[in-house]
């Protein structure tokens, strides 16, 4: 099977398909790759590593034309003369690329003149298995990163606070709007370069996401829960709203950065950052609105353009991973990877209706439309990734996240009352211990002496074993080795009734010698633990 | 009978004493105050025994003769200090469950010594003889526990729990025939009785920790803790010295609480562990519940340390497979080199992992690992999901996934780590063998779970050198 990746030919994209890397991959599961002339250098690849990598570098109609699969990034281009890029293709071949089917009947109708099968990579399946082909989630990581690079090159001060000898910088504040895959990103960007980072999102559920990586989570009272289909989040009621643009009034005074990433399917990008919101913010602030190329979620967002209104920088950018290029188109070529070993590698490359991964991709199959696909029967994985897959580099599998911590250790313990449960029980015991005791302590004279004295000592007992309780109950774990030496030592106090049975009025009587024994073995105990609790607690150091 | 001056200064000693055990224990309870609690407890000590021996001199006996420490006594304390601390200076970190059992089991031996003494010496009261009885009686138990516990922790005797068809109905025969010797010998004074009776311990503290599982071994170790103390409490009702009562108290509390903790540990009741073990159903067990049938991937040294050095946060799973093979200096070099490189490595302690109750953090200490990277199940679980690479180290139960997802487990609701979760598990066995509780574990089998086969040492000995290459 013949791989062709043509050159992108959308002004300013500066991206490719594959990378080298890829390439030698694919060349050595036994695809024959050919690679259009000039095609990665944009993204620093030069021909001669792709030629390194077992590609044959050939001339842009050979590489259209001459293969059974074009892999590109963007949509083919159609020209406003009516020509398209893909007429150069063979009939019958097939293109693997974005192609955003529901906003190019038109280009589709080109697709299926020639009888092309066609493959959306913008409609991989978000769902846990398809991951590693979700080039959606490769591209917007890598945009999450490069938004927040992009803010801090027009930021005229530090985002970690720093205490220098001419005085202090206090940290740069960042708001993330939208804590999807490119809102963790950023997020992990900002806070790795020492900014307090918040995130707000309407889902409630992505906070546990947005804390693991150390942001702070902002989010409105209202009870309504945005979350929406396929990991994104739905249009919210006007209530809900009202208090959400009261939270960003307040933010916009506070923080230096605004990182803006909603979008909502098949939409325009919900405005949510509006001017006077904008004019709150302190001058040289700085604004990313990563939803530019959906018309913004700033109301003043010009897509693809830098410009500044009273003192603040908004940046427009609709091209952010094409500005990292190399690493993106890496990425996009390990998607295109994985997701033609999906398809049956290069030996059994076929279309197959029941893979789940692959369907909902397919939007032309011998230029017959396949989209939208049939609603997938109603398969638990299906329904399961309720969460957007953030970026692979830091959590890898969000939908099996729990809840918390604590409650899958099953019933929380509850040490007090356990504790006291124990204590109750001793008591009890030690009650029907001295009961029995008086009851046969009666038989004998000095009955009544030794009843009081044995009430006595039961009173200390019950005290001590109440002051033990108290004092170990917060030992640490660690320690529990060290205590049980310790405590073990101390149990050699016996010693004590070893020594008063060695009291002797000369001679040595068995009673005697026993006791002799005894004082023996205690001492062993009591030299033996507390010198190897010593050097135990001697190991242990911070 | 006159009050002498030396009883209310021998008094004031054992008041001095007590305070500066229940101090010590108090000072056990963190690592900063550790080593002073160690030290009140050796002065506590010492005042008790300083003052029992210059006070006591100047009693006298019954029948009116002065009485004296026969010699002898002198020579048992120096010979039983030195013993002792040469026990407490060779002993190596690896074999401390082995000898916390059997020193437990010297406090036992020395109060059902210190009971006969006093049988031997005087005609006891009825109340006295109850008392020789109870002392005599958990002495034994502990005593002869205490050195099975030994013998199964040092792998003389198999750690598989000895369940007899009748057992517990023997258990029950065993505590009948102890309730009738105590009454004989408490009636009359019939020291036959008593050696029955101590006979009858000695066989039924054999009983109790055979039927016990090895995985449940420090449940067992922290119980002989408690009953130690509880016998040197029952010598203190005996002799009349609130001393010994409050001491043993505190230590009869403190194992109790340790028990408690570790069983709380494993999701089971205390009962569970004493009577019904992983035996509790032995036909369901030995049939094996679902038996996660799949193939494991392999990893070697090399691979594991190319991943290593690209990791942020790595979490290390140590059991009782890194205790027998002593690879914890190994561990730590390892921990070294990557924290060197700018590697977040965590430990993640289970409160059941190793033999005895806060095992690992003692040989992790032993191998200079700083205990603030040293965390425990609760504190590490969280993190576990953004954790790049998890490395269990010789530990298999603890991390079985089983105990939450397989209701017919036998270890079904222990709290475990939740390794799984993470990026990237390691799991470094000698074998494909299952863990001490005997059953199989998913977590092998899961795509995230890399199987690095051999001896714990030799393996983090190979990544080591890898990482310095």
């Amino acid at each position: 099977m013949k791989l062709g990746i043509v050159k992108e030919t959308w002004p300013g994209e500066r991206r490719v398909a594959a990378s080298p890397a890829v390439v030698a991959k694919w060349v050595k599961a036994g695809w024959i790759v050919q690679v259009e002339r000039g095609a990665g250098v944009l993204a620093s690849y030069p021909d001669s590593h792709y030629e390194t990598a077992g590609a044959t570098i050939v001339e842009p109609r050979a590489a259209w034309a001459d293969s059974d699969i074009v892999v590109k990034l963007r949509a083919p281009i159609l020209n406003p003369d009516g020509s398209c890029e893909a007429d150069q293709m063979r009939d019958g071949a097939t293109l693997v690329s974005y192609i955003q089917p529901a906003q190019s009947a038109e280009l589709l109708a080109k697709l299926a003149a020639k009888k092309l099968t066609v493959l959306a990579m913008d409609q991989v399946p978000r769902i846990s298995r398809a991951q590693k082909m979700d080039a959606l989630s490769s591209m917007a990581n890598i945009s999450g990163y490069r938004a927040v690079i992009e803010a801090a090159n027009r930021f005229g001060s530090f985002f970690t606070g720093q205490f220098t000898a001419a005085g202090k910088v206090p940290p740069a504040k960042v708001l993330i709007i939208g804590a999807g895959v490119a809102g963790l990103a950023a997020l992990g960007a900002a806070k790795g370069l020492g900014a307090i980072v918040r995130a707000f999102d309407v889902r409630p559920a992505v906070e546990e996401q947005v804390k693991s990586l150390g942001g702070e989570f902002l989010t409105v009272s209202i009870k309504e829960s945005g979350e929406g289909q396929g990991g994104y989040a739905k249009e919210m009621s006007k209530e809900f709203l009202d208090a959400e643009y009261a939270l960003f009034r307040a933010q916009a005074r506070e923080v230096d950065i605004v990182i803006t990433t909603a979008l909502i399917p098949g939409r325009p990008a919900p405005k949510l950052w509006f001017a006077d919101m904008v004019e709150l913010m302190k001058p040289g602030s700085v604004i990313v609105d990563m939803a530019a190329e959906q018309g913004g979620n700033c109301e003043l967002t010009k897509p693809g353009e830098v410009i500044e209104h009273k003192g603040v920088t908004i940046v427009g950018y609709t091209d952010l991973a094409s500005r990292m290029a190399h690493v993106a188109s890496d990425l996009y070529g390990t998607n295109l990877l994985h997701f033609l070993d999906e398809m049956g590698g290069a030996a059994g490359h076929k279309v197959d209706h029941a893979n789940d991964a692959v369907r909902p991709a397919l939007v032309l199959e011998q230029g017959e439309t396949r989209w939208p696909p049939p609603p997938a029967p109603a398969k638990p994985e299906a329904a399961k990734p309720a969460a957007p897959p953030p970026p692979a580099a830091v959590v890898s599998k969000p939908p099996e996240h729990r809840p918390a911590v604590k409650s899958s250790h099953g019933p929380a313990p509850r040490p007090p009352s356990r504790a006291v449960g124990i204590v109750m029980s001793l008591i009890g015991l030690v009650a029907a211990i001295g009961f029995l005791y008086v009851r046969f302590g009666r038989a004998e004279a000095s009955a009544g002496v030794e009843t009081a004295q044995l009430l006595q000592h039961l009173t200390v007992f019950v005290m001590a074993v109440f002051v033990g309780f108290q004092v170990v109950w917060n030992v640490a774990p660690a320690l529990h080795t060290p205590l049980m030496s310790v405590t073990n030592a101390i149990s050699g106090i016996i010693v004590v009734g070893g020594l008063l049975g060695a009291l002797t009025p000369g001679g040595l009587p068995n009673g005697v010698l026993v006791a002799v024994i005894a004082t023996f073995f205690a001492t062993i105990n009591i030299a033996g633990g507390f010198l190897v609790t010593r050097r135990m607690l001697a190991m242990f150091r911070k | 009978m006159s009050f002498p001056v030396s009883q209310a200064l021998i008094i004031t000693a054992y008041i001095v004493a007590a305070v500066l055990f229940i101090m010590s224990l108090r000072g056990l309870s963190s690592q900063e105050t550790a080593r002073r609690g160690n030290l009140y407890g050796i002065v506590g000590m010492a005042i008790a025994i300083g003052a029992t021996l210059a006070t006591n001199t100047e009693l006298v006996s019954h029948a009116g003769y002065p009485l004296k420490f026969h010699p002898l006594v002198f020579a048992a304390i120096g010979g039983g200090a030195v013993i002792g601390a040469v026990m407490a200076s060779r002993v190596g970190m690896t074999q401390m469950p082995e000898l916390v059992a059997l020193l437990h089991s010297f406090v036992g031996l020395a109060a059902v010594l210190v009971g006969y003494s006093l049988d031997l010496r005087e005609l006891p009261s009825l109340t006295h003889r109850i008392e020789i009885f109870i002392d005599v009686w958990i002495g034994a138990i502990t005593t002869t526990g205490s050195v099975l516990a030994f013998l199964k922790l040092r792998g003389s005797v198999s750690g598989k729990p000895l369940l007899l068809p009748a057992r517990h109905f023997l258990n029950l025969a065993m505590l009948i025939t102890s309730l009738v010797c105590a009454v004989v010998y408490a009636n009359d004074g019939n020291q036959t009785a008593l050696h029955v009776g101590t006979a009858v311990a000695c066989v039924l503290g054999v009983h109790l920790v055979a039927a016990i599982g090895g995985a449940d071994m420090p449940v067992v170790v922290s119980m002989l803790n408690s009953y130690s103390g509880w016998t040197a409490s029952a010598a203190g009702f005996m002799l009349g010295n609130d001393l010994l009562i409050i001491t043993g108290a505190l230590v009869g509390s403190s194992g109790a609480i340790l028990s408690y903790i570790m069983c709380r540990a494993m999701n089971r009741s205390i009962w569970n562990v004493i009577f019904g073990g992983f035996g509790a159903a032995p036909p369901k067990s030995a049939g094996g519940p679902a038996k996660p049938a799949g193939e494991v991937q392999e990893i070697d040294a090399v691979t594991l340390a190319d991943a290593l050095r690209v990791s942020k946060s790595v979490v290390i799973v140590p059991g009782y497979g890194m205790a027998v093979a002593r690879a914890q200096h190994a561990v730590r070099e390892m921990t070294d080199i990557l924290r060197k490189q700018g590697v977040e490595v965590r430990f993640a302690i289970h409160p059941v992992a190793g033999r005895l109750p806060g095992h690992m953090n003692v040989l992790l200490a032993e191998a200079n690992v700083p205990y603030d990277i040293v965390l425990e199940m609760d504190e590490i679980n969280g993190d576990l999901p953004t954790t790049d690479i998890v490395i269990v180290i010789g530990a298999n139960d603890i991390v079985n996934p089983a105990a939450e997802d397989d209701p017919t487990s036998p270890i079904a609701g222990m709290p475990v780590l939740q390794v799984w979760k993470s990026k990237l598990v390691i799991v470094n066995k000698r074998s494909r063998a299952a863990g001490y509780a005997g059953i199989d574990n998913p977590l092998f089998y899961k795509p995230v779970t890399k199987m690095l086969f051999g001896d714990s040492k030799d393996a983090i000995e190979k990544v080591v050198t890898a990482l310095k290459a």
